[in-house]
């Protein structure tokens, strides 16, 4: 007698080929159900407290429309985003160029480090009076703002991914003669460009932090400032528009850098993989 | 290191040196040393000459905290900072690990709070505090907000993503034996995320701190942040200087403290790594 096959086997006790439907099938529906509940909620609760304090999204949304109509809401992100995309660009460039020369020279590491580390363990807005004090409220103080808080993750992870290039790729380019600058450019950072990248994702976060400190202190241009006029005018709806443009900004700026860093140091994923 | 005779003999024979050549490499200590104390001394000389108004010097500093600490003003100030931080703190590890537990087990829990989550940790807390600040006013409450919001994210996110590298053979071993959810939770699920846990909170306590700094910047009223501003606003820089070194001193203790912590608390971590 043959042996019975799967699908005799399950015909014959009658199993049901289907699997049970969960409500795990649709994790967004569950999602979409918990964001409007949530939406309708603060819509009934928030109408009837004092808008001075509480706003309702339908309010926050009129007012989002109104700060777009009369451009004052792209206008201050694009000063925004040019002090961001300044800071950001100064960090990377600083950054990098100190963290392969302290990754690669021990004399220059113990030269620098002292200091670096004693800069890194400050809480970087503790200094933000002091900058002030000497670069004043203009364009020049957000940018060292910005720079003080994204620069360390990217120099200490440049660092650390130039100390750990393995030995034997240096060697066999000395081997070949490469001068100490093929070295460097051809071997060292290439191989510690998945760090690099990794801290240059760390870092994006924080310099929207310090973006965000530098205008709520200087309050002038900027979103950070539109945040302090509107929190003192107590209209809590535009405040909220430009709290939710910083929630966009933060996830649009971290998903960039992620999908900048799988693109620039693919081969990462794949050298774990092989092993 | 012995030498037997016919290196001894092959050594002078040659005419070779025993000891290395002076390396700068060699003495990194004496370089750090030296390279810190040039900077002191290069910044009490030019400091000197600088306005006072936007440049202090080293002995001024020192002067200055010795004032401060005998009129008693700094110890007040930091002491009501270190409480709001300490209770900010202990409710976001507090409910940051449930509700990463509860995230990480539960599907539902997941997919009903994960858009809130995501959400807010993409934001920028600073950006929140003009609002915190309208909802709870100028006292500690505000600032207890948001240390709470600083520290919360980290943890959760960590607790979260350790509960679900957690091994599903444990689970199903503890299932075999008859441990109900209870067991599972307190002897296998927790345990095998506490690495990560520790993780979150090492990054949650230099966020708490940068946090309640800001928060008291900007409402200049109390605590450390406040001495901050009304230092700078008086142009006493040398007074400024203390509160800044004294936060980087406690940060430096406080990243320490919480490592020494994770190592008690979570040392296969590290043996697991070695394998």
């Amino acid at each position: 007698m043959a042996t019975p096959t799967d699908e005799q086997i399950i015909d014959e006790l009658g199993l049901r080929r289907e699997r049970a439907r969960s409500i795990y099938d649709h994790p967004n529906l569950i999602r979409a159900a918990s964001v409007l509940c949530f939406l309708a909620l603060w819509e009934v609760y928030g109408r009837r407290s004092d808008p001075l304090l509480l706003t309702y999204p339908t309010a926050v949304f009129w007012a989002a429309i109104q700060l777009i109509r009369t451009g004052e809401l792209l206008r201050q992100a694009a000063v925004s985003l040019a002090t961001l995309g300044v800071g950001f660009g100064v960090s990377i460039a600083l950054g990098v160029g100190l963290g392969l020369l302290t990754g690669r020279s021990r004399v220059a590491e113990a030269v620098l480090d002292p200091h670096l580390n004693a800069l890194y363990a400050t809480p970087q807005v503790a200094l933000t009076p002091l900058l002030m004090m000497w670069l004043g409220l203009g364009f020049a103080v957000k940018v060292v703002i910005i720079f003080l808080f994204a620069f360390f993750p990217i120099l200490i992870n440049t660092t650390s991914g130039v100390k750990n290039v393995s030995a034997s790729l240096v060697e066999v380019g000395h081997a070949y003669l490469a001068s100490e600058r093929q070295i460097l450019f051809k071997v060292v950072f290439p191989a510690a460009l998945p760090f690099i990248m990794a801290g240059i994702r760390l870092a994006v976060g924080r310099a929207l932090v310090g973006m965000v400190v530098a205008e709520l202190f200087t309050a002038i241009t900027g979103l950070g400032a539109m945040l302090t006029l509107y929190g003192n005018l107590f209209e809590t709806a535009k405040m909220f528009v430009v709290i939710v443009v910083f929630g966009l900004l933060g996830v649009g700026l971290i998903r960039a850098t992620q999908a900048l860093e799988t693109r620039m140091a693919r081969w990462k994923e794949t050298e774990r993989a092989n092993r | 290191m012995a030498l037997n005779a016919l290196e001894q003999q092959a050594l002078t024979d040659l005419d070779l040196s025993r000891a290395r050549p002076f390396r700068l490499a060699d003495r990194l200590g004496a370089v750090r040393v030296l390279s810190v104390g040039l900077l002191i001394l290069a910044w009490e000389i030019f400091g000197r000459d600088v306005n006072p108004l936007f440049l202090s010097y080293p002995s001024a500093i020192a002067r200055a905290t010795m004032q401060l600490l005998t009129a008693g003003e700094f110890q007040r100030q930091a002491l009501g900072s270190l409480q709001v931080y300490a209770i900010g703190l202990s409710a976001a590890l507090l409910l940051g690990i449930a509700l990463g537990l509860l995230m990480g087990r539960y599907r539902l829990a997941e997919y009903i709070l994960d858009p809130y989550v995501y959400a807010l940790d993409a934001t920028p807390r600073v950006a929140l505090i003009p609002l915190l600040l309208l909802w709870f006013g100028l006292g500690p409450m505000s600032k207890i907000a948001i240390v709470f919001l600083s520290g919360l994210f980290p943890v959760l996110m960590n607790t979260f993503s350790g509960v679900r590298t957690v091994s599903a053979s444990l689970v199903e071993v503890g299932r075999a034996y008859g441990a109900g959810e209870r067991n599972i939770f307190a002897k296998i699920i927790l345990p095998a995320s506490l690495p990560f846990i520790m993780a979150g909170i090492r990054l949650a306590v230099g966020r708490a701190l940068i946090g309640i700094i800001t928060a008291e910047m900007f409402a200049a009223v109390t605590g450390l942040g406040a001495l901050l501003i009304r230092y700078s606003s008086a142009l006493a820089t040398d007074k400024f200087f203390v509160p800044v070194i004294f936060l980087a001193v406690l940060g430096v203790i406080l990243s320490h403290a919480v490592e020494l912590w994770e190592k008690r608390l979570a040392p296969w971590k590290e043996t697991e790594r070695a394998l």
